[in-house]
């Protein structure tokens, strides 16, 4: 058998706004099934990462690879046709549009699924994600839980082979957490994970790897509980309630 | 009942009712009614571009002379039937809307809005100077060379009325599709539709073609109608400023609204000329009309209706 090579594989990504370097030369590499759990403080840059990931920004350095193609140079929504999605961490759905219609955009366009295929798949998600009841609701009157699934529901539609979520579950309560917890391990098998979350017990649940970004570079990539322990992560976290708390 | 019946019925009713018209009417009412028809064409082109691509041209007066213009030169220098050129001067304004629209697009906004803007000017004082044009004393509809041997009124009404018929039930069912689906959730969110894989550069190019393949369509018949063109005619801001107001007034982003905003614009003309004020006073009120609308019932007076019998409806049930 020829050996595989990684899923995805992203090196040098580099963002600078002006003269400051949000995101600086940043490698990461995920196999198939891989769920990865980014942390690090607020204004780390781990946004801004999924960001020049997905294409919504645009790096100023650094190449991307998914499944040996070249993803650096296309746009948005040609890199979420080729496979890479994901949950903005301020949900950005279709306001007066049906939950069903806003699940419909990225079965067609993002997995490019036709007529009763696509019809079908946007009701497995619906399932999935726990929306069947609100499928006939307009998208503008839900409240902060149904929101933040459909968001992430909107990234499982398009059928991606990277999944990115930033932040799903700010801002729930345990219950709801962990309800989300569920999803996203539902989610792991055919595909590869990059959840940034400061909820870490989140994190342990579902991801056996853990990144830790600071000030836009990446300071630890390892096994969970090796980079758990690191006294580099403490530092990093030094006076942070969150991480303490936890 | 089922939407493509819904379809099929609104087609043989209009259909019907145009055909009688045509046939009933005096050429007088004709000719007032086919402006009326042509009004709605371009406020609804005018609208799927502003009300649901979200890009506001103020150059849309470009496509009405530029369809005009092709129509009166293939049919005054080729002895091919008026009629083919009436279908075909829409496909070659949608063409030079392609390269048109691509550099457009890279302006964003209001520089787009000007952009249009420009680019009618510029098309404009071309035709002004230009001799095979006409220039600015314009051309005559000699088909063929030959001076036309009956007025076109009563079947120009009829294409229009039923184009205008066909073209709402064509937006309903496209706006029912998938890529219509596309075009709602760009209104919504652009940003959210790209990242649902929604290339919405290519959409904004294919409503702007279309909506410049309407416009041409509209200003053809129009100027077949009136037997005579010229450039400050065809040009001129007031086909411009009819399609924003009667859309604005009427609804922007839905399909009744700019024919309820048309039916408003030309009463008022006709009731105002009628009465005797003279030359472009009515555009007076319709300004202000425009103006109250917009403080009191925002997205225009179609939707206002709306939420009110949904009121009345939810009261009732109650
Ligand atoms: N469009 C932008 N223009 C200028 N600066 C920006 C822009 N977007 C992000 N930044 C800056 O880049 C840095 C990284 O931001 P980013 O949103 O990636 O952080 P984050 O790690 O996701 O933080 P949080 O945990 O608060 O979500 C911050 O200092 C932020 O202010
Ligand atoms: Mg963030």
């Amino acid at each position: 058998m020829t050996p595989v090579g990684p899923l995805f594989q992203a090196n040098g990504v580099t963002k600078r706004f002006g003269g400051f370097t949000a995101v600086s030369g940043v490698d990461l590499t995920l196999g198939t099934g891989e769920s990865v759990g980014v942390i690090g403080p607020n204004g780390a840059g781990k946004s801004t990462l999924l960001g020049l990931i997905v294409g919504s920004l645009r790096a100023d350095a650094g190449t991307l690879e998914l499944e040996g193609r070249d993803m650096s140079r296309l746009s948005l929504p040609d890199r979420v046709q080729g496979g890479i999605a994901r949950a903005a961490q301020i949900p950005q759905t279709f306001a007066r549009l049906t939950v069903r219609e806003n699940l419909r955009l990225p079965a067609v366009f993002g997995a490019r699924l036709h007529g009763a295929e696509a019809s079908d798949w946007v009701d497995e998600v619906l399932t999935l994600t726990g929306l069947t009841d609100h499928a006939g609701a307009v998208a503008g009157e839900l409240g902060l839980l149904s929101r933040k699934r459909l968001e992430l529901a909107k990234a499982v539609a398009a059928r991606p082979r990277l999944l990115l979520l930033d932040e799903i579950a700010a801002g729930l309560t345990q219950h709801e957490i962990e309800t989300m917890i569920g999803l996203v391990k539902s989610l792991r098998s055919d595909r590869a994970i990059v959840w940034v979350e400061h909820i870490p017990f989140a994190l342990r649940e579902t991801c056996e790897r853990l990144v830790v970004l600071d000030k836009g570079e990446k300071i630890l990539d390892g096994a969970f509980a090796t980079v758990w322990e690191d006294e580099r992560l403490q530092s990093v976290y030094m006076g942070v309630a969150d991480h303490a708390a936890a | 009942m089922t939407p493509r019946a819904f379809s099929a019925g609104l087609l043989i009713l209009g259909g019907a009712l145009a055909a009688w018209s045509a046939m009933r009417l005096d050429p007088g009412s004709l000719y007032l009614l086919s402006e009326v028809v042509v009004i709605m064409i371009l406020a609804q082109m005018w609208n799927l571009l502003a009300g649901y691509a979200g890009q506001i041209s103020l150059g849309h007066q470009l496509f009405v002379g530029l369809g005009g213009y092709a129509l009166f030169l293939a049919a005054n220098n080729t002895g091919v039937p008026i009629w083919i050129w009436l279908a075909l001067a829409p496909v070659l304004a949608g063409a030079l809307a392609i390269p048109l629209g691509m550099v457009v697009f890279h302006l964003k906004h209001a520089y787009f809005a000007v952009g249009m803007w420009v680019a009618a000017e510029i098309v404009a004082a071309l035709v002004l100077k230009w001799s095979w044009t006409g220039g600015s004393a314009g051309l005559i509809l000699r088909p063929g060379g030959e001076s036309m041997t009956s007025n076109p009124e009563r079947v120009i009404f009829f294409g229009l009325a039923f184009g205008l018929v066909a073209l709402v039930v064509a937006l309903r069912a496209f706006l029912a599709s998938d890529t219509g689906l596309a075009l709602l959730g760009m209104r919504d969110n652009p940003q959210a539709a790209e990242a649902s894989g929604v290339n919405v550069r290519r959409m904004h190019l294919l409503v702007f073609v279309i909506s410049a393949m309407g416009c041409a369509a509209a200003g053809a018949a129009y100027y077949v109608n009136a037997l005579y063109i010229s450039p400050s005619d065809a040009f001129q801001m007031n086909w411009l400023i009819a399609m924003m107001f009667v859309t604005v007034i009427g609804g922007l982003g839905t399909l009744t609204g700019p024919i309820l905003g048309t039916v408003l614009f030309i009463a008022i003309r006709e009731v105002m000329t009628n009465a005797g004020y003279s030359g472009g006073t009515y555009w007076i009120v319709i300004g202000a009309l425009a103006v109250v609308v917009l403080l009191v019932a925002p997205r225009g007076l179609w939707p206002a209706i709306q939420d009110l019998t949904d009121y009345t409806k939810r009261k009732a049930f109650r």
